[in-house]
């Protein structure tokens, strides 16, 4: 670090920097994902992940420079692109405040451990703000590394950068800055006006509903590149209610080159700025004020024996078990909620864009393979995504209960997971896919094309169920297992494809009766044959409870002799 | 009968419990002492199939215990020493779980549950999350999930950690109500004035060796000392307690 800026740093009061280390730590919580979650290396990670898609966009900006197009079409690149830097943006600061949800107002467990020690709630506020401020900033920084100067010096050329840049910038923070403070505002205003356990409980809905407003938009919101499109009075709605446009427009005013039929778009961006920074800067310090307060005087516990408490069966004993507990696990944890909703979102994500054309008209017609196609890879992906969440841990320590109790042979839980597999991924995205079938025709077609989705939901959870000996949620997760995201993403690809090629193929046995047959037959035999595999495997399978590095790499097998358990072949204890 | 013989369990070739051998046996309390670090959580949770031993055997009626470990997991209720929970849940969804997994008929259960959360007097929170729980709570729910499927060897690990005064009469009452009805009662705590009213017999344990195993009459007669304090303080407290508080009395107007 500089030595300017260290001198600055220990001129800082030691209560703030040790606070603001602390907080920057816990901005996005990861200790529900592993018991030794390693902070700093996942925001490294994190931070890779953005530079490496700026570096992608300075690649295409390469691309481009020195083609001289038309004016015309130089107009349509410069729109579109610059709509889209703009959107890039607020996702990824959107997907920032959604994982970072609560962090920066003072929870009971800041309460307790901060109210006895002579701390101010300034510095504590201030700690916070700084933290969460120091993550966003990361962010800006590493998603504009490389295109924050790449894409003006294209769109500007050489002697249009000077102003182009800091316009760019400007705006990527304003956007930021913009997002964040709204959906700050929102939070302290309803932490303000709602008693705590109401807030508490809508705070989980918001959460949920902000990153699925963040996604749909990112995906649905269309891109306008002819002057036509933005003063249509068709698109006048969606403009004044649509942020990345007021931004875009500010952008544009600031580099001079905002048509002035677009300048109430940049009016409301710079309103929406100002509202959206008050609002939070009040409501945070209200709330530091008042709820701090507050937090300390609610009870610990409020007698609540009202409302249906009833309990529906999933089979035996130890399956309702297992099946309401993760139930429970993703209703009830905020880590998995948003883990859950993350993939989720992609699968949802991926079937809105593909669907989109497919779904805007509203007359009966014939089922196609673009329909079918998105079907199958959501199915697929939720299956995935499920399969990835399911390893996450909840309360680690609380395990040892499935470790006492544990007098079913294994295969049994395995029949709980592949339970819960298809009532939380199998069964929503079949309905999902039999809503949006309403609109397809001939019936029968419909009703086949249903039929061989819910085949290949059993088939990808047995899939997904192969050397699978855990009971959802009560494994402990060692950090930094890349290789689990870069799977789910190899998956994501691979599925894609599959389903890109498995459409047209399920296309021509809708419409042959033989075909039909012998599609239904062969997934049939082949997720028998799974069940049968991973029922028999699990007979004599040990369910584990911890996974620990691998030895041979800690180790490098010089030590000890390689045999070390497997998962599925041994009991493995610390 | 429970029976240890030559347990040992070593931690990277640190041996944290030596060579322990003793019998737990129907119808009397064992009480379980040591200090802190001497080993007795580690050998309870050797006794629950938890962790693995290195060397010995553990017995329960004449079988070791690791030759069909869910039949006797069926038979054993237990009582950690830390009250880890899954806290997502309510005291009866938690309670209800545990049942489900320990396979009880539903009616049966029910009926145990809601009977054991009225006599811990938890019935009124029965729907609230248990991490709003206090410290005594969270244990009565311990307690509770390790009674309901009245189990022949009961094994508890500070089991009145928490406790109110009124829990604690009860819960000591329990204990001898429980050993009374034939069951193995094996219980670890710090408070020696209720081991001493509880148990038949206690062991002591110390750097993970076992330097005492008899009943507290006769370890009384034989040490020529009047109580269980002072019997455990000669035999596991290597300290001098009153000189250790000066010190550090010292340490801090220093």
């Amino acid at each position: 670090m500089p030595k300017p800026i260290r001198k600055l740093i220990a001129r800082l009061p030691l209560t703030f920097r040790v606070l603001y280390g602390q907080f920057l730590l816990r901005v996005i919580d990861l200790e529900a994902l592993s018991i030794e979650a390693d902070i700093p290396r996942f925001l490294g990670q994190f931070a890779g992940v953005l530079i490496m898609i700026s570096l992608l966009q300075v690649l295409g900006a390469l691309l481009l420079l020195g083609s001289s197009p038309a004016p015309a079409a130089q107009l349509v690149l410069a729109w579109g692109k610059e709509q889209s830097l703009i959107c890039d943006m607020m996702l990824v600061v959107g997907l920032i405040a959604v994982v970072s949800w609560d962090s920066i107002f003072p929870d009971r467990r800041d309460v307790m451990v901060l109210s006895p020690l002579p701390v101010r709630p300034l510095t504590i506020l201030l700690a916070k703000v700084s933290a969460s401020g120091a993550i966003v900033g990361m962010s800006i920084l590493a998603l504009n590394i490389g295109s924050g100067f790449a894409w003006p010096l294209v769109l500007a050329g050489s002697p249009g950068v000077l102003r182009f840049c800091p316009a760019y910038w400007f705006t990527m923070v304003a956007a930021s800055l913009f997002l964040y403070c709204a959906v700050l505002t929102i939070q302290g205003f309803s932490a303000l006006l709602l008693p705590r356990r109401v807030f508490l409980s809508l705070s989980a809905l918001l959460q949920l509903g902000a990153y699925g407003l963040f996604l749909g938009a990112f995906f649905l919101l269309p891109t306008f590149t002819d002057l036509a499109e933005w003063v249509s009075p068709r698109n006048h709605r969606i403009l004044a209610f649509s942020p990345p446009y007021w931004f875009f427009a500010l952008f544009n005013q600031l580099n001079g080159s905002l048509p002035p039929a677009l300048a109430w778009l940049a009016n409301r961006a710079w309103i929406a700025l100002g509202c959206a920074v008050f609002g939070a800067a009040a409501s945070l310090i209200l709330c530091y004020l008042r709820t701090m307060k507050k937090t300390v005087e609610e009870p610990d516990l409020m007698p609540r024996a009202g409302g249906l408490h009833w309990t529906p069966r999933f089979g035996g004993p130890l399956q309702t078990a297992i099946v309401l507990f993760s139930f429970r696990s993703i209703t009830r944890s905020r880590q998995h909620r948003v883990v859950l909703a993350f993939y989720l979102s992609i699968v949802f994500a991926i079937a809105l864009a593909l669907t989109r054309t497919e779904l805007t008209t509203l007359a009966l017609r014939p089922l196609t393979p673009e329909f079918l196609t998105p079907t199958i890879s959501m199915m697929a992906l939720a299956v995935a995504g499920m399969r990835n969440v399911f390893p996450l841990p909840i309360s680690l320590n609380a395990n040892w209960m499935l470790r006492v109790t544990q007098i079913s042979p294994s295969h049994k839980y395995l029949a709980a997971t592949r339970c819960c597999q298809l009532l939380f991924a199998v069964v929503p995205v079949w309905v999902v896919a039999a809503g949006l079938s309403l609109s397809f025709k001939p019936w029968y077609q419909v009703l086949e094309h249903l039929a061989i989705l819910a085949l290949l939901g059993c088939f990808f959870t047995e899939v997904s169920l192969i050397g699978f000996y855990k009971v959802p949620f009560t494994c402990s997760y060692l950090p930094g297992k890349s290789n689990v995201q870069f799977a789910f993403w190899g998956s994501v690809i691979v599925l894609l494809v599959l389903a890109l090629s498995f459409a047209p193929f399920e296309m021509q046995a809708l419409g042959d009766p033989f075909r039909y047959a012998c599609l239904f037959i062969s997934l049939i035999a082949a997720t028998f044959g799974l069940w049968a595999l991973n029922r028999h495997r699990a007979r004599s399978a040990v369910l584990y409870f911890e996974e620990l590095p691998d030895q041979l790499i800690t180790t490098l097998g010089l030590s000890s002799p390689p045999a070390m358990a497997e998962p599925g072949h041994g009991p493995i204890t610390p | 009968m429970l029976d240890l013989q030559h347990v040992s369990k070593h931690f990277s070739g640190i041996p944290a419990v030596d060579d322990v051998s003793f019998c737990a046996n129907p119808g009397e309390v064992t009480g379980y002492l040591g200090p802190n670090g001497s080993g007795k959580s580690t050998t309870m949770k050797m006794i629950t199939g938890l962790i693995e031993m290195t060397f010995g055997r553990i017995l329960f009626e004449g079988k070791p215990i690791q030759d069909d470990l869910i039949a006797y997991k069926r038979r054993m209720g237990y009582v950690p020493e830390e009250p880890y929970l899954y806290t997502h849940l309510s005291g009866t969804e938690y309670l209800t779980m545990v049942s489900q997994l320990r396979n009880l008929p539903q009616r049966e259960s029910s009926a145990r549950i809601d009977g054991l959360l009225r006599l811990l007097s938890l019935h009124d929170d029965r729907h609230a999350s248990i991490s709003g729980y206090s410290k005594g709570m969270r244990q009565k729910v311990l307690i509770a999930a390790a009674l309901l499927h009245n189990p022949d060897l009961l094994l508890l690990d500070e089991p009145f950690s928490g406790l109110d005064v009124s829990s604690a009469l009860v819960l000591r009452s329990l204990i001898q109500e429980l050993a009374a009805r034939g069951k193995v009662v094996l219980f670890s705590s710090h408070e020696l004035d209720t081991v001493e009213r509880v148990s038949t017999r206690v062991v002591i344990l110390h750097r993970g060796k076992l330097v005492a195993d008899d009943s507290i009459a006769h370890l009384r007669s034989l040490m020529e000392l009047p109580t269980l304090e002072a019997i455990f303080s000669q035999l596991a407290v290597e300290q001098d307690t009153g000189s250790m508080a000066r010190q550090i009395a010292d340490l801090i107007r220093a």
